[in-house]
């Protein structure tokens, strides 16, 4: 006892414990299990953000030249002007991920077998290859087979010039917005572009569903754009047309809350409106629109015009109101509004950036925009205008000469679409349910349609049939974890890359992204890859592609856009949407070589906008009466020339399936090929996902009916699938339309970004559009119960 | 067996019957120190605490503990220091004993769950060292520390008079000095614990940014300061006359006279009604002076399961009621009505505790914010329960070695 | 001293968000976690244990449909300039957490931080996070760790510091430049990233900048002014149901 107390006594008059106690706070706040960053010279290098299509100027911080660890605007860049997107602030989780693909691999087990992928080296994997399209080559060139990004970059055009060389037609982009944009500009103008919108200068902004702010397709300038709608004095009005009550709803003035799906029907009704009053631009509709009027055909027949459609009893305010779920006094009033209101822009979208849209609701809106006067030169619309690029001619030989006998497979199919575009389902389809021909070889590059393409089943059952698939992705993501073969492509920032124009932008637009750091993996660029393939295929194909690394190849484009002397290189802040079209742009570069060294240090080229020409109609006039829909037409209805509410019925019967599902996007998911990072999940709210649990929104209404509260585990069915997923109770919800995120439920990847919820691509119907041929997505049918 | 180690004179239950209630006892402690132990090794996230819950189920029996625990000063402050003016409370000197084993017990316990309670308890002497004169909790910390100390002076002497050791005749000796210095000390813990117990009312009431639990005050302490003392002192007696009831209620003998448990149902009547008078007073004040300038009424304040049953119950059937019970003299002769007072009481106290920590953070500030509930892990149950079955093992183990009830023999004769 | 209880500078860092031009992209939110090492678990689905040091609050004006409305707040640390004290640093035992009162930065010194969590418990805003586990990364991504922010250890409090690093930045870059250290001027990462530049940050005291002016713009309020926790970070809104969700009302 006494020993004890002596010793607890003694121990304490030592330091011994006070030094202790001092020890393990010191190591308590020095645990080797937090990482220490390494230290060093902090740089900043910049590029251009080549993540999605929006163009933006980045800067990266490098720590010692070899380390990046951040991703910036960059302030010099007229898009973005300094700021970034979730994404774009958290890319440096792609570069770092996890889950990258280190070198590449072979699958030697079942597809989709993790285990089985065998690691082997660039020199096999590229001779193999090399081998497989050789072999193939001997029998038929038009058997191989590629779908790459959407995004617009010289890697199109590269791959575009490689199966050419090569002698295959079937080249396929996986879908998009603009592919519809396209479709319109081709049928109404002559021109292969898209429309392009000045939102900046608008004064009244209509939007029939176009996701501005829930994640559209340059989100930088659709951003920018709100900046100066807000502006203090005189801001700019904005409508939302949609059915959801989304964050582009929110920040308008008004929101008009209709049926999904009949934007269309509104604007048709406006323009009855407009064209019964009078209340049109009615001299340049005289004198530059054909088939306002009723008209004549080459042959002497006579048809419709799209004013007597439009004027007609089918589109009456009471009409359009019962289509909609509008009062009519709501569409009189926006008619009277839109039409007297100087710079009014009616702009429009699917919702999603990507996916096609209905041709004939294309038409509607640009008909609504023709009545407006906006296609007039120095008019809110524009045609997004071209960078004078290099252009690029491929040599053939016997082969491919041969070949190009052979159809594109969706074609094959003969779907009859009078205006054809890229048909990548048409292709899957005509793969999946024997094809004219097979395809031995199917290359996937910076996409991922096993997963992030609606309706992804078809991507499925397409593979299947194919007996080698060879994917290009940096990451170990659904669809190449299906491949045979992985030859992964260096992650955007460490590749050389550009921007080719910027999606809907009135202006010129051309970067190159130039890496910030050089490649961490046993990479390789996939431009490059296909520069050494073609130069062991040798003969025609070789000599389509002499390049020897993707930045020759990007120099050579770019001596196009010097050798034209056009635009110039934005080397100080400015405000670009204040060039009109026609301004003189005047070149601020010496030469091609001085030119490419400016993009390479991150500065963007810009031209001048360019005015809608219709010369290349068959009328020389915006047709609004679309001649070219006649060529394969079955139907005799004149309706067909014109824009029209043509809403393709979703399959199922209204009373099975009593409700509809909608998806949407959010800026704090990305939906596309790249996978959201662990910062963005942190952004995804918890009325979205809690654990693995996706939740599905719901009007309070549609709740009350089906039984169904706030948190309820409930099973969704649609006519193409089920999941299970919460109920989210939210009047964001039109009542009877269901709301589903895109961009979750992956299955590949690693723990943080895998087994989030449901894949909305899984339970969408996809529908050909009967003009283009393209999948368009906007509502299927669906039930819903609690479980 | 141990018979050697029982006081002269009293009878207790067998040795074996004894080993299993302290294996009992040893078993549940276990339990707690293997979840204690558990977050220390793998931190916090097992607990159900998060950022909105910054306390919790620790924080709150250990705020309920020392209320009770403050039995211990308090009586002593009586006995010790007030006595000599008022003789009747020379009573008090018959459970005196418990009363510090019970408050030694509850300190003790207290801080050993709040070692849990930090999230870097190795840092946890930062408090003394890097401390911050405008904290709450730095005084809280150090008077904690102080008047622990002051109670374990206050044990030995306990400790000391068991027959085995005080054979030992330094230690004899020690015994009788301690004792005769004791009342300095019961003084001196007097004061920390007044001081301390206010300073855990003044960790809530100095969050001005909290509408629930800030009180404005005299000086630099909040009303809440006060508060906590006043109800203190009108619980923690209790609390050690109910132990005692309960210890009397099993061992199935007479440990103190009725006229000890009348006495506290005086005193603690008197404190109770005076703090409920204050208490009542502080919650209008604060219901519809204070709250309206945030722009809150009392309702905004309950929701769900926090709902205003919290505050009927705390005020109205555990404060007001046992107060009336308690300052009637007819109904104190009652013992249904004394010690179901006096259960009361420290429910109500405990309630006050558990209000003043979970239900302040619980009630949302921010307009668009929305109320979470807190529920306990099992990490948080299995020290707290621990620290329950720690007391009664601390007290079981008085009880039996050391000569707790002075008028045990007589009054078992 | 001044009347506030404690020696007034003249810079007070402060910020403006317009949340009028706010998408609630959460691109703040991304960047300031790639800037202050934020750590991230597989799970974030649990809000109430996520660090975010720029959380997004969802606003609605609790109509049904088609009124509904939703509208972005995005929240900082207040880094509240109360008389005295901001309510953390009023509580905190060990001093962990002070206002730094030459810039009015309320900072949080990580080593010293004993975990207790008062300072959560005062804070009405919820801008302080815990770490209830030990951070850990996916090995790759160590490297994108910045040197110029310490990564956290468990059981310790964090949140916004105005980027306070950049402003030493910028300070020490006056000084080697040879200007005023004082009239340094310096952007958080959440302002650099904003894309409808919605955040603008700078002194409050200087009467030129242009955050000055905003904080005294009509549209300007603070969230919950009637605690007199004198918030450094202001909001904007010409919408009164926005506003009116700035602080609790009576009626």
């Amino acid at each position: 006892m006494q020993f004890a107390a002596g010793a607890v006594g003694g121990t304490l008059l030592t330091p011994l414990p006070w030094k202790l106690a001092d020890d393990s706070a010191v190591w308590s706040q020095n645990w080797s299990w937090r990482p220490s960053p390494e230290r060093g010279e902090i740089t900043k290098v910049p590029s251009v953000c080549t993540l999605c299509a929006g163009g933006c100027g980045i800067q990266a911080r490098l720590v010692n030249g070899n380390r990046a660890i951040l991703i910036e605007g960059n302030p010099a860049n007229p898009v973005n002007e300094g700021s970034v997107c979730a994404l774009a602030a958290s890319a440096l989780q792609f570069l770092y991920a996890p889950y990258r693909v280190t070198q590449p691999l072979k699958q030697t087990k079942k597809r989709g077998d993790k285990t089985g992928f065998q690691a082997i080296s660039w020199e096999q994997a590229q001779t193999e290859l090399s081998k497989k399209l050789e072999e193939i080559r001997g029998e038929g060139p038009h058997t191989v087979a590629c779908i790459t990004s959407s995004r617009r970059s010289s890697m199109d055009d590269l791959w575009a010039q490689f199966f050419n060389a090569y002698g295959s037609p079937n080249l396929f982009k996986m879908p998009s917005e603009c592919d519809a944009s396209k479709s319109a500009a081709q049928l109404t103008t002559g021109n292969s572009s898209t429309f392009a919108f000045d939102l900046e200068n608008a004064g009244y902004v209509l939007s029939f569903g176009a996701n501005l702010l829930d994640g559209c397709a340059a989100p930088s300038r659709a951003s920018g754009a709100l900046r100066r709608w807000k502006k203090d004095r005189y801001p700019v009005k904005i409508v939302q047309v949609e059915s959801r009550a989304s964050i582009t709803a929110s920040k308008a003035d008004v929101f008009l809350p209709i049926n999904p799906g009949t934007e269309a029907a509104l604007a048709m009704g406006i323009a009855h409106l407009m064209v019964n009053g009078a209340n049109y631009d009615a001299y340049f509709v005289k004198n530059n629109v054909f088939g306002f009027e009723d008209w004549t055909d080459s042959n002497g027949k006579k048809h419709q015009g799209f004013k007597s459609l439009v004027s007609s009893s089918a589109y009456t305010p009471e009409q359009v109101a019962k289509i909609t779920g509008l009062e009519p006094a709501k569409v009189r009033e926006l008619a009277k509004e839109f039409a007297s209101q100087p710079k009014a822009l009616a702009v429009w979208g699917t919702g999603r950036a990507d996916v096609s849209n209905n041709t004939y609701h294309e038409l509607v809106f640009v008909a609504l925009n023709a009545l407006k006067g906006n296609l007039k030169p120095g008019g809110l619309i524009g045609l997004a205008p071209k960078a004078p690029l290099s252009e690029l001619s491929a040599q053939k030989d016997i082969l491919s000469e041969n070949s190009s006998q052979q159809p594109r497979l969706d074609l094959a199919k003969s779907q009859n679409c009078p205006c054809p575009q890229n048909g990548l389902y048409g292709f899957l389809d005509a793969v999946s349910s024997g094809p004219k021909y097979p395809i031995k070889l199917l290359m996937v590059h910076e996409a991922n349609p096993a997963h992030c393409l609606p309706e992804n089943k078809l991507f499925a059952a397409a593979a299947e049939k194919v007996p080698t698939l060879v994917s290009f992705s940096s990451f170990m993501d659904e669809t190449a974890l299906q491949s045979d073969y992985i030859l992964p492509d260096h992650m955007a920032l460490e590749r050389f890359d550009d921007v080719i124009g910027i999606p809907g932008a009135p202006y010129g637009y051309y970067a190159v992204s130039a890496p910030i750091i050089k490649p961490l993996l046993d990479t390789k660029h996939t431009g490059e890859v296909l520069m050494k393939v073609a130069s062991t295929l040798g003969g025609t194909v070789a000599s389509s592609i002499p390049w020897k690394s993707y930045e020759d190849f990007l120099k050579f484009r770019v001596e196009g856009i010097a050798k034209a002397k056009a635009g110039a290189v934005i080397d100080k802040p400015i405000e670009i949407s204040s060039i009109k079209a026609g301004d003189p742009v005047t070149s601020n570069y010496s030469d091609a070589a001085d030119l490419f060294k400016k993009l390479k240090a991150g500065l963007c080229w810009h031209d001048a906008p360019s005015a809608v020409t219709f010369d290349k109609t068959t009328s020389g006039k915006l047709e609004l009466a679309c001649q070219s829909i006649g060529k394969n037409a079955q139907s005799s209805d004149d309706v067909i020339y014109l824009p029209h509410f043509a809403p393709l019925k979703p399959s199922g019967s209204e009373s099975e399936w009593p409700l509809l599902l909608v998806s949407y996007s959010s800026p704090r998911v990305s939906c596309g090929y790249l996978a959201n990072t662990p910062f963005m999940n942190k952004l995804i709210p918890d009325s979205m996902l809690a654990g693995d649990e996706l939740f599905i929104d719901l009007n309070p209404q549609t709740a009350a009916s089906l039984g169904i509260a706030q948190g309820d585990q409930v099973k969704i069915k649609t006519t193409q699938g089920e999941a299970g997923a919460k109920a989210n109770i939210t009047p964001a919800a039109r009542p009877g339309v269901l709301y589903i995120p895109r961009g979750m439920g992956h299955k590949a990847y690693d723990e943080y970004i895998g087994n989030k919820g449901v894949n909305a691509c899984q339970l969408m119907e996809v529908q050909l559009d009967p003009v283009s041929g393209m999948g368009t997505v906007w509502a299927t049918r669906a039930q819903l119960r609690r479980v | 067996m141990d018979r050697i180690l029982i006081p002269d004179g009293v009878k207790r239950c067998s040795f074996p019957i004894f080993s299993l209630w302290i294996l009992v006892l040893l078993g549940v402690i276990g339990w707690g120190i293997a979840a204690g132990a558990a977050v220390l090794i793998k931190a916090l996230n097992l607990t159900g605490l998060n950022d909105y819950f910054g306390f919790g189920a620790y924080i709150t029996a250990d705020l309920a503990i020392i209320a009770l625990g403050a039995g211990a000063f308090f009586s002593g402050f009586l006995y010790y220091g007030l006595s000599k003016f008022f003789p009747s409370l020379k009573e008090l000197g018959k459970i005196i004993n418990l009363a510090v084993v019970v408050g030694f017990v509850c300190y003790t316990g207290a801080l050993a769950v709040l070692l849990l309670e930090i999230g870097q308890p190795l840092r946890g002497w930062f408090g003394y060292w890097h401390a911050n004169v405008h904290s709450m909790l730095t005084e809280v910390i150090f008077c904690i520390t102080c008047y622990a100390i002051v109670l374990v002076i206050e044990y030995v002497p306990l400790v000391l008079e068991n027959r085995k050791v005080s054979e030992s005749k330094p230690m004899a000796i020690l015994a009788h000095s301690m004792h005769d210095v004791m009342a300095i000390f019961a003084l001196t813990g007097t004061f920390l614990s007044f001081f301390h117990q206010g300073s855990l009312g003044g960790v809530a009431g100095v969050c001005f940014a909290r509408p629930f639990a800030f009180r404005e005050g005299l000086f630099i302490w909040p009303w809440t300061f006060f508060l906590f003392i006043l109800s203190a002192i009108s619980s923690g007696p209790a609390f050690t006359a109910l132990i005692c009831k309960a210890m009397e209620i099993v061992t199935r003998k007479r440990l103190v006279d009725r006229t000890v448990y009348e006495l506290i149902g005086k005193i603690e009547g008197g404190l109770l009604s005076f703090y409920m008078i204050l208490k009542l007073a502080d919650t209008a004040n604060w219901a519809f002076n204070m709250s309206p300038r945030f722009g809150l009424k009392l309702t905004d304040y309950y929701w769900g399961p926090y709902g205003l049953w919290l505050l009927i119950a705390e005020v109205g059937i555990c404060g007001v009621l046992p107060a009336l019970i308690l300052i009637s003299p007819k109904a104190r002769k009652s013992s249904f009505l004394l010690f179901g007072a006096f259960l009361l009481d420290i429910i109500g106290v405990s309630i006050n505790r558990f209000v003043m920590t979970i239900q302040a953070i619980a009630a949302p500030v921010m307009p668009f914010d929305k109320w979470q509930v807190y529920v306990p892990s099992v990490y948080e149950v299995a020290p707290v329960l621990a620290m329950l079955a720690y007391c009664a093992l601390v007290i079981s183990l008085s009880y039996r070695y050391m000569p707790l009830f002075p008028r045990e023999t007589e009054l078992n004769r | 001293m001044s009347e506030k209880g404690h020696a007034q500078s003249n810079i007070r860092l402060g910020m403006v968000i317009d949340l009028d031009k706010c998408t609630g992209c959460g691109a703040c939110s991304a960047a300031c976690q790639a800037e202050n090492n934020i750590s991230f678990r597989p799970d974030e689905s649990n809000k109430l244990r996520s660090i975010s040091w720029m959380y997004i609050y969802q606003l609605d004006n609790k109509k049904d449909y088609p009124d509904y409305k939703i509208a972005y707040l995005p929240r900082p640390c207040m880094h509240c300039d109360a008389d005295h004290h901001s309510p953390c640093t009023f509580v905190c035992p060990v001093n962990a957490t002070t206002r730094d009162e030459n810039n009015g930065i309320v900072t949080h010194i990580y080593p010293r931080c004993i975990g207790c969590r008062y300072c959560m418990v005062a804070c009405p805003y919820h801008a302080r996070s815990f770490n209830w586990w030990d951070p850990t990364w996916p090995k790759p991504m160590t490297s994108m760790l910045s040197p110029e922010v310490s990564p956290r250890m468990r059981g310790v409090v964090e949140k916004c510091t105005f980027c306070h690093h950049r402003y030493n930045k910028a300070r020490a870059k006056a000084y080697v430049d040879g200007t005023d250290p004082n009239k340094a001027t310096y952007n958080p990462a959440c302002a650099d990233a904003c894309p409808t530049k919605a955040i603008t940050f700078g002194n409050l005291l200087d009467e030129k900048s242009e955050v000055a002016k905003l904080s005294k713009d009509p549209r300007a309020f603070r969230v919950l002014e009637k605690l007199q926790t004198k918030p450094k970070v202001y909001y904007l809104s010409k919408q009164d149901w926005i506003r009116n969700l700035a602080d609790n009302s009576l009626t």
